[in-house]
């Protein structure tokens, strides 16, 4: 099995534009393998539009996203997750509401687990088998979400919280190895705050996945997070341990002016 | 029934009102006319494009009014190879499903581009093109006269075999080849793919963000549905023995169109509810084809904002109060 | 003759424009597609038609008239159905107008009888215009066309309607914010499509003479064509490409073939559709 590559994301000189609007004006970030990296900053600093570069959502107008060794800028969003298994959590629309929890979970589980479009469609042993496993494995997960009693239910009839707790679960389906979770927190109680905050470190130790973690609750990410960047107005004001950005004057004064 | 899990008892109760279903359907010649009998014969050439229309617009949630385009292809498909060659059914079916699906792929691939509305304007220009190509190409078509003494459908392996002329077998033959497309869809539907196709539905980028490739899924759907679509045309040839462009009229479509939304977009029991209630019972009913198209009308418009789920919907939350409270679960028909 | 096929282009362009200066109105402000547009303009012929063959009326009396009847029924078809389509899907909206077009069509159809029925009126003697005889009626309709796509550049910029509109196509809810009643900007702007779309059957049935039930279809699906070349949204952009589509059509009928006339529009439908693969529609007009 090849080595793991010892940085996980990399991110050089990116630059986006909306026509005369400059969102992120020159980012280089590394983010090594199998840790927690938090990503914060006032309100229009550019944090989602930094995950969609890295994403796929949107192509950065200048600069390069690398995953491990592979260049994957301008790579649409699926084939980033496919080959990259690099995951990705939205703010809003968050599930497959007409599905249940447990279809949510094989379905993200399903792509990794069927390579062709062909075998997809295939009723025959094999992919009943596979279909079962995931099945299996989407139990487990919602165990450990604490979801396992609205197995059936269908997602849209779950609370947010709910709902958000789903979409971390199904980004655990298919074996990620860097997952970019887009303000998970926001919006829930902190029950389940703590309850992700769990999986998260869980998942970090026992399968060395890494994350970047954009978010607003900054308190839960000073105890989660090994690094803490922070962005404002589209570039890097602040990069190093945690305790030490919240405490720097330029990132205080970064929040209370943005 | 103890010692019977949950789901085996909720598939027990299907299995059962299945069978009471097909037990009726294949007794039936036993009781009904032969009128009567060829209302539900044209219901089901209706029902095989419209399982298709419910494939690529109920759980792929595309709008194509592309089906009566394929409809037609398949039909005349069927009819050529029986005129000039003397094929068994068999065949000329298998060939209504094969180029129908292979005329898709070159029209769909420009045309999944396109978003929304574009898209459903570009599937009615398919029908428009299938359309003048049919009027055209006299050679092979005879042009606005059509084809008229198609044969029978043989049902023989080769050469010989059972040549189906009553109404009986032109009515035992259909419900062979929709069981066939039923089973068919559920396969696809309760596949991956077809789980796949639902997520693509409720929200494309979530689905492409879990790693599938969602064009060709959409593809895969657009392409199956042209199959199921020619599979009726090439029943409905055989069974009226003539084809012409008038196949490929705006009220095949919307027929169609009415079987699915009016009986229940996104299941599958509900485009075979619309067939027999909106297409059998205006045959056996003889209402007036234009009075017809005002009552698709209404149902089209009133199914926006009345009956989302078509008329399967309320038939099933009536279901689901009848069985025991465990075992309401989120499955569709 | 060149310039007798560009005339007569330019006519039928112009009566092309007319209806889908509607269409393009209607989807600016709504969002959808109106796939019954055609019906209204056939409506316009049939009421006008009715007004003189049973009314006894003479043609220009029939033409209020016709509009009135039209306004009336797209004031209903407007507050009942299109109303409601402010929220809803495209799916929706396309099911929903492709309903009210059967019933359209098939209720003009049960009224009317299936058979052509002539329209006996108009100004049909020629007059002589830059070294050509036109009939009295087309000229009219040219120019009747050029007042009304000025009066509609002057409406949607200048006028207060005007404002809502253009307030309502590009940003919903900011309208509810600023106080625009959206659902009346749509019945509005509804009833105001959908009876040009009548003017253009009424100036046009003295030409084509046959009124019957489904005569309006080709016409909903050449005016997507029109406004999809022409640019949604963009009142003179409809204008030119409806005399794009008169000009081209005129063309090829009289040199290719005159069963090629329609299918004008379907191909340049699709070119066009081809070329800007991601589409025309976002729900935000420039008007």
């Amino acid at each position: 099995m090849p080595a793991e590559p010892k940085l996980a994301l990399s991110l050089r000189g990116i630059r986006m534009n909306f026509g005369p609007i400059v969102a992120i004006a020159g980012v280089d970030l590394d983010v090594a393998a199998g840790k927690i990296c938090g990503l914060i900053g006032p309100n229009g600093s550019g944090k989602s539009t930094l995950f969609d570069c890295c994403t796929g959502l949107v192509r950065p107008t200048a600069g390069r996203v690398l995953a491990g060794a592979t260049d994957i800028t301008g790579w649409g969003m699926a084939r980033i997750a496919r080959r990259e298994r690099l995951f990705r959590s939205f703010q809003k629309a968050v599930v497959f509401r007409a599905m249940t929890a447990e279809d949510n979970l094989v379905l993200a589980g399903q792509m990794a687990a069927f390579s062709t479009l062909a075998s997809t469609f295939s009723f025959g042993p094999i992919a009943r088998r596979r279909v079962r496993e995931l099945r299996v494995r989407a139990g487990e997960l919602l165990e450990r979400v604490g979801l396992a009693h609205m197995r059936y239910s269908k997602a849209g009839e779950m609370s947010f919280g709910q709902q958000k707790l789903l979409q971390f679960a199904s980004m655990l389906m298919p074996e990620p190895r860097i997952i970019l979770l887009d303000e998970p927190f926001a919006g829930i109680n902190p029950v389940l705050i703590e309850r992700i905050v769990e999986n998260i470190r869980v998942v970090n130790r026992e399968s060395g996945v890494t994350f970047v973690i954009v978010e607003h609750n900054i308190d839960v990410l000073r105890d989660l997070t090994h690094r803490l960047v922070v962005l404002s107005r589209g570039s890097i004001l602040a990069d190093g341990d945690p305790d030490d950005v919240i405490r720097d004057p330029r990132v205080v004064e970064a929040y209370l002016a943005g | 029934m103890p010692g019977l899990t949950v789901v085996g008892r909720r598939f027990a109760g299907r299995l059962t009102s299945v069978c009471l279903v097909a037990a009726i359907l294949v007794l039936l010649p036993l009781f009904a006319n032969s009128y009567q009998l060829s209302t539900l014969i044209v219901s089901m050439v209706f029902l095989l494009p419209a399982l298709g229309l419910n494939l690529i617009l109920g759980y792929t949630g595309m709008l194509s009014l592309a089906q009566m385009g394929f409809f037609g292809v398949g039909g005349y498909t069927s009819a050529l190879l029986a005129m000039h060659f003397g094929t068994p059914f068999w065949l000329n079916f298998l060939a209504a499903l094969v180029v129908p699906a292979l005329v898709a792929i070159p029209l769909a691939i420009p045309a999944l581009r396109l978003r929304h509305t574009s898209f459903v304007m570009c599937t009615i220009a398919f029908v428009f093109i299938l359309d003048s190509a049919s009027k055209n190409w006299v050679s092979l078509t005879r042009g606005d006269m059509g084809l008229s003494s198609v044969p029978r459908p043989r049902l023989g392996l080769w050469s010989g075999g059972y040549v189906v002329h009553t109404t009986a077998g032109y009515y035992y033959l259909g419900l062979f080849l929709c069981a066939l497309a039923v089973a068919a869809l559920i396969a696809i539907v309760r596949s991956p793919a077809g789980r796949y196709m639902v997520a693509i539905r409720e929200d494309e980028t979530l689905a492409a963000s879990v790693g599938g490739r969602t064009w060709h899924y959409r593809l895969a759907a657009f392409v199956l549905s042209a199959a199921f679509a020619g599979a009726g045309g090439s029943y409905y040839v055989h069974y009226i023995t003539v084809i012409s462009p008038t196949v490929f009229d705006p009220s095949y479509t919307n027929t169609v169109l009415v079987v699915v939304l009016g009986g229940g977009v996104g299941t599958i029991s509900g485009p075979i509810l619309g067939g027999v209630v909106f297409v059998a019972l205006s045959e056996a009913l003889r209402v007036a084809p234009e009075l017809r198209m005002v009552i698709y009308g209404l149902i089209l418009t009133t199914s926006v904002f009345a009956f989302p789920k078509g008329l399967i919907g309320p038939l099933f939350a009536l279901w689901r109060r009848m069985l025991p409270s465990r075992e309401r679960g989120s499955h569709a028909g | 003759m060149l310039q007798n096929i560009l005339t007569d282009g330019l006519v039928i362009g112009s009566v092309y424009a007319l209806v889908s200066v509607g269409m393009t109105l209607i989807l600016g402000v709504l969002g959808q597609i109106n796939f019954a547009h055609g019906e209204y303009y056939m409506a316009g012929a049939f009421a006008a038609w009715w007004g003189i063959d049973r009314l006894g009326l003479s043609y220009i009396e029939s033409i209020p008239l016709a509009l009135l009847i039209v306004a009336a029924i797209s004031l209903v078809i407007g507050y009942v159905v299109m109303q409601r389509l402010v929220d809803v899907s495209f799916d929706a909206g396309i099911i929903a107008t492709l309903g009210i077009s059967l019933l359209l069509q098939n209720t003009a159809t049960l009224l009317f009888g299936g058979t052509y029925q002539t329209f006996d009126g108009g100004w049909l003697e020629p007059v002589r215009v830059l070294g050509e005889d036109i009939a009295q009626q087309r000229v009219l309709i040219f120019l009747i066309t050029l007042v009304v796509f000025g009066g509609l550049e002057w409406l949607v910029r200048k006028s207060p309607l005007g404002r809502q509109m253009r307030a309502v196509s590009q940003n919903i809810e900011c309208c509810h914010v600023l106080g625009v009643d959206v659902r009346r900007v749509v019945l509005i702007t509804f009833v105001l499509g959908t009876t040009l779309a009548a003017l253009s059957g009424v100036m046009t049935g003295p030409i084509v003479m046959n009124v019957y039930g489904g005569m309006g279809e080709a016409i909903t699906l050449k005016s997507f064509a029109v406004i999809v070349m022409g640019g949604m949204g963009n009142i003179s952009g409809t204008l030119l490409a409806g005399w794009v589509l008169g000009i081209m059509e005129s063309l090829v009928a009289a040199y290719v073939g005159l069963q090629f006339r329609d299918a004008v529009a379907f191909a340049l439908l699709v070119l066009v559709l081809m070329w800007r693969p991601a589409g025309f529609f976002s729900t935000k007009a420039r008007y």
